[in-house]
């Protein structure tokens, strides 16, 4: 069953049509990557599924509820686009940590403040609290940086603090966790530590769109890969289509170019 | 004259220095805000009415500011004047509030649309991504110029004597008259260095407190 559906999604700025006529679906535990040259549209793509940009046209569905429906745009409350926008977790290129908390408080600073929305929070605060801060535990432990929990993000390197983003935005249990170009702004050396982490998410069947430059990366973690050039999908398969055998001599002519 | 008369009188004078410097702040940092959020406001005619206002408030003398309200409602519209100190603390909080509404708007248009963006994701509300996530990191930003512009409040609060209001350079400046003496004025010096400098230690530690995280 497919949770992430996404039908003839547009997005223009001005007169620039940035994405036409995008549909794809993914099914819950896949991972999704989308490649294409800078400039393409991938990014305006994901920044549409969290909201962050508002399509002109198209829908999006996860599971059996449409997020986004661009024949009836109505101009949703500011509560309704923070509840459907917690479908998605993103995960960004320059990472985005909030400099003045710990790596433990920027997991735990949304939970928290989502927590206290829930009916039941004065009579259990405690153990909310509690819980909340063990989740974090766990999911910095499972980044891998268990001793850091009390380091600002500017003590941290760059591939560290992007895997407490991940961490981040893992805590609130997203059905499907995007991220944009997640090892682009970091050293080379550090991109292995990265790419580490999201692979072991793909392992255990997290759903996934992952926008990437890293071919080798989109090939091994991904069940279906998008080719975005130009604002429109020029081919759409599994990483042994596109990557082996592309029918689109544009697709060609852009992996030639990425595998140097 | 002796030197305890003196003391005596130029603390009297600095009293009224301290006044004008503490109601300034109290008024100007809230009503600053306000007005930033005006000058970075959506709403075009009231985005260029506010930075048409500030561009008044910033381009013409504080010194000029206090005559108008001074003698502007009475000389205008005939209206009774303001009293004297009045006058100049209604000009000063509107002066600093322009200057300071500045200082704020670069504050919080440094902060990266990331911050922004990451909070939203995150499904904060507009408050919580301000209260939160933003308003530290502003208030980090924009202790350094703070503390340049209040500082130099310290030493504009001697404007006032334009329209008479008796504040410590006045006070000493009536000594030269009375007693013919210039001591005095050097004297009022003195004031002025020992509240800066504990003014900048601080700032110093708020600089310290905040210097846990970088942004």
């Amino acid at each position: 069953m497919s949770i992430l559906e996404v039908k003839n999604l547009k997005k223009s700025f001005g007169l620039s049509i940035v994405l036409e006529n995008i549909s794809f679906s993914l099914d819950k535990g896949e991972s999704l990557a989308i490649i294409g040259s800078s400039g393409s549209g991938k990014t305006t793509l994901l920044r549409c599924l969290n909201f962050l940009e508002i399509p002109d046209a198209g829908t999006i569905n996860v599971g059996s509820e449409t997020i986004f429906d661009g024949n009836n745009p109505a101009t949703l409350p500011d509560k309704e686009i923070r509840k459907r926008r917690l479908h998605f977790g993103l995960v960004f290129q320059s990472f985005n940590l909030f400099p003045q908390y710990t790596a433990l408080k920027n997991i735990t600073l949304a939970c928290e403040l989502l927590a206290k929305e829930r009916s039941d929070y004065k009579e259990n605060r405690k153990s909310i609290i509690a819980d909340i801060e063990k989740k974090a535990r766990t999911l910095m432990d499972q980044v891998g940086l268990s001793g850091k929990l009390d380091f600002y993000p500017h003590q941290l390197s760059g591939g560290q603090q992007q895997r407490v983003a991940i961490a981040r935005a893992l805590a609130l249990n997203p059905d499907i966790l995007c991220f944009d170009e997640p090892t682009s702004a970091l050293d080379p050396e550090l991109t292995g530590e990265v790419l580490k982490v999201i692979k072991s998410l793909a392992d255990k069947r997290m759903t996934m769109v992952i926008v990437t430059h890293e071919m080798q990366f989109a090939r091994e973690v991904s069940d279906k890969v998008l080719f975005i050039d130009n604002g429109i999908i020029v081919e759409y398969g599994t990483p042994e289509e596109i990557f082996v055998n592309p029918r689109e001599e544009r697709t060609k002519q852009f992996l030639e170019r990425y595998s140097g | 004259m002796s030197f305890a008369v003196i003391t005596q009188t130029l603390l009297e004078g600095f009293l009224i220095t301290i006044l004008i410097f503490i109601i300034t702040l109290v008024f100007a940092i809230p009503l600053g805000l306000i007005v930033s959020f005006g000058s970075m406001s959506r709403i075009v005619p009231l985005r260029w009415l506010t930075r048409t206002f500030v561009w008044i408030i910033r381009g013409t003398p504080l010194i000029l500011q206090v005559i108008i309200v001074f003698y502007g409602p009475g000389l205008i519209w005939g209206w009774t004047a303001f009293p004297r100190l009045e006058a100049v603390l209604i000009a000063f909080v509107i002066n600093y509030a322009a200057y300071f509404s500045e200082i704020y708007r670069s504050g919080i248009e440094s902060i990266p649309r990331g911050q922004y963006e990451a909070a939203q994701v995150l499904g904060m509300t507009k408050a919580q991504i301000f209260f939160k996530v933003i308003l530290l990191q502003v208030i980090k930003r924009i202790v350094p110029p703070m503390a340049n512009e209040i500082i130099t409040l310290v030493k504009d609060t001697s404007l006032a004597r334009v329209i008479a209001v008796r504040e410590i350079i006045m006070e000493a400046e009536d000594f030269i008259k009375s007693a013919a003496i210039i001591w005095p004025l050097f004297y009022t010096g003195v004031f002025y260095l020992l509240f800066c400098g504990i003014l900048t230690l601080l700032f110093n530690y708020l600089e310290r407190r905040l210097s846990y995280f970088k942004v």
